[in-house]
Formats: C-alpha cells, sequence, structure tokens
C-alpha cells in the first residue's frame, strides 16, 4: 500500500499545504496583472513570487528552481520522521523546465535537470539517485505514478515525489507566441474564457509503504497514463485519452464512492472542453468537480501534485474546493463545477491531468480505511515475458539496425537527413524538428520500419525513454529568439519542440500508440535506475509494445539513440 | 505583387521548414492548409509570427487568420492593404 505520508505546497499563496488551504479558502488567490513583465513586450497575468519572497526562499549555492525545491522537499520531511540516507528512499522530481531560467540569464549556475536533481538529494543526505520525469504538464502526476510503482515492485520503500517549475521569459514568450495566454484571470470551463495563466509553485508527497501509525492517511490506490494519439500541443476534442485513463483507473472500483474529481482545467479552450467530454462519457456528469487554476494559474510540472494535495486537503475538512472564475459553462459535455465550496461526506478522490505531448495521467486516492484495504493491495502478478524484436544504435558515426551496419555516407547531423530520406521519408515534419526530436524520430521510425509486420493493439503500445540534457540545443534557439525587444519575435515551432516530450508525441500519432508515453531525465546513464524503471512499468501498466532506450543530443555532431523494441506477454 | 508573392513562398518556405520544396511548387490559389501543402495549426501560429516580424501585421488568433490563410495569393493580398512596414 502507498501512503501519503507528508505533504508541501510552495507558492506565492502560502510556504506550507496549510497555510495555501487557509489562504485559499478564505477565497484569494495569486493571479495578478503584470505590465510588461520582467521587460518582455508582453502584458501577463500570472501568478509568481515577489521579490521578498524569493529572497525567502533563497539557498547560498543553489538556483531559484533548486531553492524552490529544497524548499517544499525538507518542510514535507519535517512532518516525518523517516531516515533518508538509508538507501530505501528515492527523490522523484516532476519538472517541463528545470534550470532554464539560468540560462535565460546566461548563468553559469545553470545545470541541466538531472544534475539539479541530483544536487538537491546529496544536499537532502540522500544516496540514491534522482529521477526526472518530463512530460509536460503530465509530469507531476505520473511522477506520483513510477513513485508508487517503484514502492510496489520494491526498488525502494520511501519516494519523496516533487513537481516544480518557475514562470520565466522562456515560458512567456513560448507560451505568448502559442496564443494560449489569457490576458486576463483565466476562467476554467467559463464561457468566456480565454486562455490559461502561468504560475509559479513547488508541491512535495513523501509516499511510504509502511502505515504512519498516528494518523489515518491517504493512499494513491491506482493510475493510468496514456496518449491520445491526436497533435502534439492540441488535446482529441472527444476526451478519448483522458477517457481510456479514467476507465483504467476506476475498474472495479466503486463509482459512487467518489466524493469529487479534480479537473486538468487550464482555462484553454480545447483542454477544458476535451476534459468536459470525457467526464460526461465517464458518467461522471453529476460528481462534484473543480478546477483551481483560476487561483494558482497552470503550475506545470507542479500542478498534478499541488492541485491533488490542495484537493485531498480540502476533503479532509469535508469540502469539495471551488473553482474560481467559473460563472456560466462553456463546454459542450455536462461537469458539476461551482465557484464555492461544496461539501461532501465522501473520501476518494479522482485527478486528471493532460497536456502537450499528447499525454493524459488519472491517479485515484482515497482516505477511506475499507476502500484502501480493498483497493490498495494489488495481487501479485506473474512478471511478464520481455522480448527484444529489434534494436537500433545512432551514433554520429553510423546506424547499427540488428546489428548490421545501415549503408550512410555522411557523419554527424548531415548522417541523421541522410539516413532519413533514404531509409524513412515519410515524414515531413522532420524537417521542422530540433537535432534531439530528429534523432529520436529516426531511431524509432527504423524499428518500426523493420517490424512493419507485427500486428498491433494501438492501446498497448507505449514508448519509454532515457535521457540526460533534454532539447538544450532547442532551448538555446528559443532563448536567441527572445534576447532583444527589437527582435521579440519568438518562434511557435521552436518553442514547442524545446520540450523534449513533444518527439513521443508525433512517434505516437506516426504509429498510432495510444498507451503510456514517458521520457525520464538522469543525471547519468545510470543503468540500474534505467533498468527498475523500465521493469517496473512493464510490470504495471499493461502494455504490450514498447519503445524503449537512450537518447542523448547535447551538440549539433554529437548523439547517441539506444532503442529496442519489446513485445511483452 | 508577384514580387510580394514571391517573398512570401521564401519566407514561408524557411519558417515552416518546408524542406525540397521551391516557390514554384507553391501554386498561388492553392490552399495552405488540409489537402494543399497540408499545414497544421502549428504552422499557422508561424504564419502569424511571419506577419508581425516583416509587415508589422499583429493578429490575435489563428482563428482571425483563418480567412487570410487560405492561400499565397490572400495572404499576399492581406499583407499588401495592411502592412505597416
Amino acid at each position: 500500500m502507498t501512503r501519503i505520508i507528508a505533504t508541501n505546497v510552495t507558492s506565492p499563496l502560502g510556504l506550507t499545504t496549510e497555510q495555501n488551504y487557509s489562504v485559499l479558502s478564505a477565497g484569494h488567490a495569486s493571479l495578478r496583472g503584470h505590465r510588461q513583465w520582467k521587460g518582455l513586450p508582453l502584458d501577463i497575468t500570472a501568478s509568481v513570487f515577489s521579490p521578498e519572497q524569493i529572497a525567502g526562499l533563497a539557498a547560498e549555492g543553489f538556483t531559484r528552481f533548486e531553492a524552490m525545491v529544497l524548499h517544499s522537499v525538507r518542510d514535507a520531511l519535517s512532518q516525518t520522521s523517516l531516515d533518508i540516507t538509508s538507501g530505501r528512499s528515492i527523490l522523484v522530481l516532476a519538472t517541463t523546465l528545470g534550470n532554464v531560467e539560468e540560462l535565460v540569464e546566461g548563468r553559469e549556475t545553470y545545470t541541466a535537470t538531472g544534475e539539479a536533481a541530483k544536487k538537491i538529494a546529496l544536499a537532502l543526505g540522500m544516496t540514491t539517485e534522482p529521477l526526472v520525469v518530463c512530460n509536460a504538464c503530465i509530469s507531476g502526476a505520473q511522477a506520483q505514478l513510477m513513485a508508487e510503482r517503484l514502492i510496489r515492485a520494491g526498488v525502494c520503500d520511501h519516494a519523496i515525489v516533487c513537481g516544480a517549475d518557475c514562470v520565466t521569459p522562456f515560458t512567456v514568450a513560448g507560451f505568448s507566441c502559442l496564443k494560449v495566454l489569457s490576458p486576463a484571470e483565466c476562467r476554467p470551463f467559463d464561457i468566456e474564457r480565454l486562455g490559461l495563466n502561468l504560475g509559479e509553485a513547488a508541491a512535495t508527497i513523501i509516499f511510504s509503504k509502511e502505515q504512519s501509525p498516528e494518523k489515518e492517511c491517504w493512499t494513491l490506490l491506482k493510475g493510468c497514463a496514456d496518449n491520445d494519439c491526436h497533435h502534439i500541443s492540441t488535446p482529441s476534442p472527444t476526451g478519448d485519452g483522458v477517457l481510456r485513463c479514467i476507465r483504467e483507473t476506476l475498474a472495479g472500483f466503486p463509482a459512487e464512492a467518489l466524493a469529487t474529481v479534480n479537473l486538468h482545467g487550464t482555462g484553454s479552450m480545447f483542454n477544458d472542453q476535451m476534459e468536459s467530454k470525457a467526464i460526461e462519457s465517464a458518467g461522471l456528469s453529476e460528481l462534484p468537480a473543480s478546477a483551481i487554476k483560476g487561483i494558482y494559474g497552470h503550475t506545470m510540472g507542479a500542478s498534478g501534485l499541488l492541485e491533488a494535495i490542495l484537493a485531498m486537503r480540502a476533503l479532509d475538512e469535508g469540502k469539495v474546493l471551488p473553482t474560481r472564475g467559473f460563472s456560466e459553462a462553456g463546454v459542450s459535455g455536462r461537469v458539476s463545477l461551482s465557484a464555492s465550496m461544496r461539501a461532501t461526506d465522501k473520501k476518494s478522490l479522482l485527478k486528471l491531468s493532460s497536456g502537450f505531448g499528447g499525454g493524459n495521467c488519472v491517479l485515484l486516492y482515497t482516505k477511506d480505511a475499507a476502500l484502501s484495504e480493498a483497493f490498495g493491495n494489488p495481487g501479485e502478478s506473474t512478471k511478464p515475458q520481455t522480448v527484444c524484436l529489434h534494436r537500433v544504435r545512432i551514433s554520429p558515426d553510423g546506424i547499427m539496425l540488428d546489428g548490421s551496419a545501415l549503408d550512410t555516407t555522411d557523419t554527424g547531423a548531415a548522417m541523421l537527413t541522410e539516413a532519413y530520406k533514404k531509409y524513412v521519408g515519410d515524414f515531413p515534419k522532420f524537417y521542422k524538428m530540433d537535432p534531439f526530436s530528429r534523432l529520436t524520430m529516426l531511431a524509432c521510425s527504423l524499428l518500426m520500419g523493420t517490424a512493419r509486420s507485427t500486428a498491433q493493439d494501438g492501446d498497448r503500445c507505449g514508448i519509454l525513454l532515457f535521457n540526460r540534457s533534454g532539447s538544450i540545443l532547442q532551448q538555446r534557439r528559443h532563448i536567441e529568439s527572445i534576447k532583444s525587444e527589437e527582435g521579440f519575435y519568438p518562434s511557435p515551432a521552436i518553442f514547442i519542440y524545446t520540450l523534449p516530450n513533444i518527439v513521443m508525441g508525433e512517434i505516437a500519432i506516426k504509429y498510432g500508440f495510444k498507451g503510456e508515453t514517458s521520457l525520464y531525465i538522469l543525471g547519468r546513464k545510470d543503468e540500474g535506475l534505467m533498468s527498475s524503471v523500465r521493469e517496473a512499468t512493464i510490470h504495471t501498466s499493461g502494455l504490450q509494445t514498447l519503445i524503449t532506450g537512450w537518447v542523448e543530443c547535447d551538440r549539433e555532431d554529437d548523439f547517441e539513440a539506444d532503442f529496442e523494441l519489446l513485445t511483452i506477454s | 505583387m508577384d514580387e510580394l508573392i514571391l517573398e512570401l513562398k521564401n519566407r514561408i518556405i524557411e519558417a515552416l521548414s518546408l524542406e525540397d520544396l521551391t516557390p514554384e511548387d507553391i501554386d498561388n490559389d492553392a490552399p495552405l492548409f488540409g489537402d494543399g501543402l497540408g499545414l497544421d495549426s502549428i504552422d499557422a501560429l508561424e504564419l502569424i509570427v511571419i506577419l508581425d516580424k516583416h509587415y508589422g501585421i499583429k493578429l490575435g488568433s489563428p482563428t482571425e487568420g483563418r480567412e487570410i490563410f487560405k492561400s499565397v495569393a490572400s495572404i499576399a493580398s492581406y499583407v499588401a492593404a495592411h502592412r505597416s512596414k
């Protein structure tokens, strides 16, 4: 059983879960209008820390992002008596862009996300390698799902899961050119909604295999992630990706025991519409629902944690969170929303998250002892058999497919284009992609080209990749395009590929993969941790076909991809 | 107008990374989205950047651009009428 033994929310509204809950229950929000924010030629509404709050969170030798994570984790740890130095605990960090603020400012303090996670783990006294989940807006939810799997698989006894992202000129410029930012406070599900607001926060949940003896606890019962296989920045209009996750997660669970569903509810036209369809199709139209991005904005990597923590905190008081900004429904699916707190005597929560790259993740929590007992201890299942069908390895020197070298004459980045033209050639978007995505797409296309005859059930096909530097080259390109006010023309096509998970969305669409897609960032190529994550995923996700491996591209002419196509039975 | 059309085609090819296409391959009146060049919603956002960056035309959303972005010819007539640089 995976119990929640401590939480923290660090946001502009407060530095603990309690502070946040008390301020938001009094009806306050942290969204504010900012003219020409940080000198950008843009007026935005966002939830950001004040200079005093930033100074208060600062930690010597750590960046703003890292200090935010440290504060959040340390406050959560202070509520427990855990010995995290024992080697039985793991840090799982969820973030979309980590230290990117340092990169924008050109500071030497920039470290890639995996190394930042390692630095934080060491500062906490942890001896195990940390794991970073980087899957856009579902990162915070998927990190919890992974923590639950690792605990269930016996890889660790405790998992400290922290999600965090800063609001930076990088994200503001990027989301602005995607035309998804609302100039005013966002209004999830409302007929007058104009888009989303960005928000910064860190949020932590500590999961433990052991039952905390003094008090009744929340349990993470189950979860599911998938890909809706529709478009890299727009969700499937029917909500079928979220719907599949809801059905899988609630299978066997008495839906009437649910107190509430906390929605992703970004306030964007497309997200809220598709979520409403999914809720109606799942038969949950009468269930009290809430979305709290009208309070905090979209806190990106933190959102799946922050929103779940506060929804559980409200249920502790017998309340369902309000949907601030909602007045009249502007979606076609029926959802039960209210701008005010509502009462409930039930103790189970469903949390939905969706994001760029097509990812969806649904989690189910309960504080009901009987339900926790009945659903929190899934029986032992037999270990699936895994067979490697094909393997591809790409380096600047050449490409090996199933042990044979492919015929290429170029080297370095030119070789990738040459191989694409010669062996793939059916995906013009290849030319729009950044080097990291091109490498990943080429490797997957070669694997799938070889396996063309394999019969497939799309719902059971997934992708699981490991990486060190994310889309660092593309992130530098985006920064170049926003450096000066005169030359401020951020490009949507460049920005979208600064998120390293986007290419998985492209692959999912190209090959009809509707199962779980995930990207993990590590400080180094740690075969042991990669193997644990892969085994835990294979054991619990129900996938039957999986593309998995290591991909790294931190220089145009220096890269590595080593992928396998597995079948699981 | 012919000059503007050629300039637009070159900018579109470059900004949308339409590898292996030349201006001659793009028909002035052919639809850019759907069947024609097969552009998608991210490309539409990229066209908004082209209009802003090179011609000083600001469009709030892809919806506003729907009629304008029908073909290269329709973009050219809109640019000719509304450009500020």
